[in-house]
């Protein structure tokens, strides 16, 4: 991993369009400013990973439990 | 048609008729196409299967059914992603954690917007909403 020391203000370019500037420090968090063309996507990290997990576990199911629930599942609407 | 042999059995498609994931399911982003499954019991359940590994298979479901007032609005960049023009459909599918032992949850914090004409979806994230990975049935 490629670790740089910057201070408030300073900030890191990766590539032609995305920049990341230290913007503030405060109570042992640290402010970052992204700036990004609007098709890459940003998210912290635990979100990403929380949702990685989540897909990965829901990968994980058989079809007799798949039955089961279908059958206890209120039908509100029919599903497109 | 092509077939392919899922955990499930064989199952045979239309190659040209798979839902397409132009960035695949986060954690999932090689995996581009996927088979349709509805579910052979009656519900609000079905299920999609990966073309490309046999193992990946999710269940969806419309969050409408269970979660009256879940909107998903696509923005101009997901609105490109899904090769939709401005009046198009596009529906809010969530996937649905289906454990063992009766537990399931659903995950109304990354929804997958689904357009129906161009037959294509994409994961998106709900940073600013409260919403979890793990939203069980709401008591009724």
């Amino acid at each position: 991993m490629l670790v740089l020391t910057r201070k408030v203000g300073e900030g890191i370019r990766i590539g032609d369009d995305i920049s990341i500037t230290v913007v503030e420090m405060k109570g042992g968090g640290i402010r970052l400013g992204i700036m990004a063309p609007p098709t890459v996507k940003i998210h912290r990290q635990e979100v990403y990973d929380r949702i990685l997990e989540e897909n990965k576990e829901a990968t994980q199911w058989i079809i007799a439990d798949l039955d089961d629930l279908s059958a206890r599942l209120p039908m509100v609407k029919e599903v497109k | 048609m092509k077939s392919i042999n899922t955990r499930f059995g064989q199952v045979e498609y239309d190659p040209a008729n798979t839902l397409h994931f132009p960035c695949g399911m986060i954690g999932f982003e090689s995996l581009r196409e996927f088979i349709v499954m509805p579910n052979k019991k009656q519900g609000p359940l079905f299920w999609i299967q990966s073309v490309d590994d046999p193992e990946i298979a999710f269940v969806l479901t419309d969050p409408t059914n269970f979660f009256l007032d879940y909107r998903v609005v696509p923005d101009d960049n997901e609105k490109q992603k899904l090769a939709m023009e401005e009046e198009d459909d596009c529906h809010a599918l969530v996937v649905v954690t289906v454990n063992s032992g009766n537990d399931f949850t659903f995950n109304l914090l990354a929804p997958i917007l689904y357009s129906p004409k161009a037959n294509r979806a994409i994961q998106v994230v709900l940073e600013h909403s409260n919403y979890s990975t793990k939203v069980p049935l709401p008591a009724v």
